[in-house]
């Protein structure tokens, strides 16, 4: 776990890392996520564990407007609740059984969430979402080093205390440029040390 | 045709694997490597003098390297697999070799106590997965599904696959790396796919 500030909105996923059927893993300050699109189109981002078993949600796939977990397939609608246990098919399931739900907000083709998030997302300025690069150092560490890159704006999304993933608009759509900014600054930031 | 095979190793996974994808009946003789060493017995020295697993054998003709397993079932069943005419699958197949040697090997270090030095493997296996992450990354934006440029999977796709899938055993992650792990999705999505330990297979039996 990390510092996780309340109230603050974090990039934690691309629109384009949602594909169908699958289910996009990350980390939030040390929380484990997994995150889905359904069919009918609304992003999910729950806790990245099965209420029943614990496994890792993320393991498992995406079935039309539910998810289903890998290990016994569960599933689970957009709510979070369960909505099937396949080994008691005749069973009402019961409504106290649910996967943790994060808050949701999609904006400048990223996929924004926290904890307690106020007021709206951070406003990007127009381009293209880069590729995002984890970088082995604290947040604050990599946020200070970002200041001064141009064409590129950056936000941070911290995994845990030493880890950070940059996500990145490159604002004149140069995405292969922005891609080799970003990782010989993890280079530098990296071998630093 | 016959396939000598360990179910632990990531190549004779690849020849399994690739087998069922193209719908090539194998039949499987289990050679007992860990513990029992069978390999370096007089009897299967005999049939490969290298002592390496998969041994694939028809008839009176012998192949003792996977990818040329891969590369020869692909001949027989469906060349599509197989794009002989484009220089990038010399590329991928020894990226795959390299995964063997880095991945692979930390993986057998790991979970089966095989000689070397895990640390320097994972080292090598990280920055070969950054590249193929890198790589899926910029082929997902060009409309690339697999690998190679195209439409079709290729022998590559399996041949990296069966390393990239274990790398959790090897002490590796795919957390951080998102086209990875929806590559890694398509192949199991792929119709004929079989699992082995530490993969799982996608839940088509599963009607509801």
């Amino acid at each position: 776990m990390t510092n996780l500030a309340t109230g603050v909105w974090y990039a934690i996923a691309a629109d384009h890392d949602l594909v169908d059927g699958h289910v996009y893993r990350t980390v939030l300050g040390g929380h484990e996520l997994a995150v889905w699109r359904a069919q009918s189109g609304t992003v999910q981002v729950w806790d990245d564990r099965c209420p029943h078993r614990g496994v890792r949600f993320s393991l498992g796939e995406v079935v039309g407007d539910d998810l289903r977990c890998q290990y016994h397939a569960w599933r689970f609608g957009p709510t979070g609740a369960c909505t099937f246990i396949p080994a008691q098919p005749q069973m009402k399931v019961p409504g106290t059984i649910r996967a943790r739900t994060w808050p949701v907000a999609q904006s400048g083709g990223l996929v924004w969430t926290g904890i307690d998030p106020a007021g709206p997302v951070p406003d990007l300025p127009p381009g293209t979402v880069a590729r995002a690069i984890p970088i082995a150092r604290p947040a604050a560490e990599v946020a200070a080093a970002l200041v001064a890159l141009e064409g590129l704006a950056p936000v941070v999304q911290p995994l845990d205390a030493g880890t950070t993933m940059v996500r990145a608009i490159a604002t004149d759509g140069d995405v292969p440029r922005a891609d080799r900014v970003l990782v010989a600054l993890r280079r530098r930031l990296e071998s630093a040390v | 045709m016959i396939l000598y095979d360990a179910h632990h190793l990531p190549e004779c996974y690849a020849v399994r694997l690739f087998a069922a994808l193209v719908g090539a009946p194998l039949t499987l003789v289990p050679v007992d490597v860990y513990p029992g060493h069978e390999h370096r017995s007089d009897d299967f020295l005999a049939r490969n003098p290298l002592g390496t697993l998969p041994v694939l054998v028809d008839g009176d003709t012998v192949w003792t390297d996977w990818q040329e397993m891969l590369a020869a079932l692909a001949l027989r069943h469906d060349a599509a697999w197989f794009p002989a005419h484009d220089p990038a699958l010399i590329g991928w197949l020894g990226m795959a070799r390299d995964l063997a040697a880095s991945l692979g090997l930390a993986r057998l270090i790991d979970t089966f106590g095989a000689p070397g030095d895990a640390a320097a493997a994972r080292a090598r296996a990280d920055v070969l997965l950054d590249e193929i992450e890198r790589r899926r990354w910029f082929g997902e934006r060009a409309g690339q599904v697999w690998v190679m440029p195209q439409a079709h999977p290729t022998i590559a796709d399996v041949a990296a696959f069966v390393f990239i899938a274990l790398c959790e055993d090897a002490g590796l992650s795919l957390r951080d790396r998102p086209a990875l792990r929806r590559w890694i999705d398509r192949v199991r999505f792929a119709p004929g796919f079989i699992a082995m330990s530490g993969v799982f297979p996608p839940m088509t039996n599963v009607t509801r």
